[in-house]
């Protein structure tokens, strides 16, 4: 019983691994169609913002799936993901300091 | 009495999980410092990608992707706008997926599924490497070095308010010649859009910073692919002799797994930031 019940779950997971590989690589060629039948004029920003959710849907399904975390201990998914929320601002923090590096050569000039 | 007995042996239960031994996190402590070491690993790659970032917003002209990254190899004549890039990219993905399999079979205590699936996830990573390479030595052959830039941008000499400006006309891929090192207007006289150029355009390198920062984070990712192959080596070999068999566990195929699916994890990011955005 013990042995069926595993080999349940190991066929459960690896058909969880393959419906994942299926949805990346879905995703990335919805990525690449996007970029290349975008029109010209339509919104530059809207692009970027789909780019990134499709990217972070990719990051989610390796580190949730193939990386197995989502199966780990909460306290455990905490301690790793916790820590990058920093990243966010740091991001946001130096674009914004980009940009003034920008105005302030064109001042300069 | 039967109170403080009852305490005392609280104490040693507390004492006991702090001795040492005992798994809080329900992972063995390898696996945990593989976790933080892939974290800190996460903040250096952040670091550089955010530093991309703040350069190029700081930038006033930086080159399209699709006009960068459209060729192919053994392909000529025909433009594939980030063909070659998605091909890496499921090379990548599925070469991690391989790796996915063989933890999963090593669950099993299945040595012949680990060897085989280990296998597979080798060649993907050195198959990986290999379009890396090429794709490299294509840019640098079309002329994009740490400091030059032939993916750059024409523009027109017009009087504003009694002054001689350089305007800024639109993007164009500079013809690089090898002898001289010199940079000039492609000979179709076409701009990236297909666009004709006018005859008396200037022409001028795109920021070199592009070039500089490709080849540093594309280059650290594959030093990290280059590392990770070698450890599946290492690993396909320990399996292949029994180690892994003998010691009654095959969690060392997760922890390289875990550094390998992270290369993968990666790459999104290089992919949105350098390909796609």
């Amino acid at each position: 019983m013990a042995a069926h019940n595993d080999n349940a779950a190991y066929e459960k997971q690896k058909k969880a691994v393959w419906v994942a590989t299926a949805i990346m690589g879905v995703v990335t060629i919805l990525e690449v169609a996007i970029a290349l039948s975008w029109p010209e004029g339509w919104s530059r920003g809207v692009l970027n913002l789909l780019f990134i959710l499709m990217s972070a849907v990719k990051a989610i399904f390796i580190v949730g799936e193939f990386m197995h975390l989502r199966y780990e201990m909460r306290a455990m998914m905490i301690s790793i993901l916790a820590p990058c929320l920093f990243l966010i601002w740091f991001l946001i923090a130096f674009m914004m300091e980009g940009e003034s590096w920008l105005l302030l050569r064109q001042l300069w000039n | 009495m039967a109170a403080d007995t009852h305490l005392e042996k609280e104490t040693d239960q507390v004492q006991d999980i702090w001795n040492g031994g005992t798994e809080p996190m329900k992972a063995s402590y390898g696996k945990l410092m593989m976790w933080y070491f892939i974290l800190s690993d996460a903040f250096t790659f952040a670091s550089f990608l955010i530093m991309y970032a703040a350069l190029r917003m700081s930038s006033e002209v930086w080159p399209d992707p699709n006009a960068v990254f459209n060729s192919f190899p053994f392909v000529h004549g025909t433009k594939l706008p980030l063909g070659f890039v998605t091909v890496m990219t499921f090379i990548l993905i599925l070469s991690s997926v391989f790796v996915v399999r063989a933890v999963q079979e090593g669950h099993r205590m299945n040595k012949n599924g680990v060897l085989l699936w280990m296998f597979w996830g080798i060649v993907g990573g050195a198959a990986f490497l290999g379009c890396q390479a090429w794709e490299w030595n294509h840019l640098i052959h079309q002329g994009l070095t740490l400091t030059s830039n032939p993916f750059g941008y024409y523009t027109t000499s017009q009087v504003i308010e009694g002054e001689t400006v350089d305007v800024f006309q639109g993007y164009v891929n500079l013809a690089y010649d090898h002898h001289t090192g010199e940079f000039a207007l492609p000979e179709d006289g076409l701009g990236t859009k297909g666009e004709v150029i006018p005859a008396d355009a200037s022409h001028n390198q795109g920021n070199w910073l592009f070039g500089c920062l490709f080849f540093f984070i594309t280059g650290f990712h594959g030093f990290h692919v280059s590392t990770g192959v070698l450890m599946n080596i290492i690993l396909w070999i320990q399996a292949a002799r029994g180690v892994y068999q003998r010691r009654g566990h095959y969690e060392m195929v997760e922890k390289i797994g875990l550094y390998w699916h992270f290369v993968d994890l990666v790459w999104v990011f290089v992919f949105l930031a350098f390909y796609l955005l």
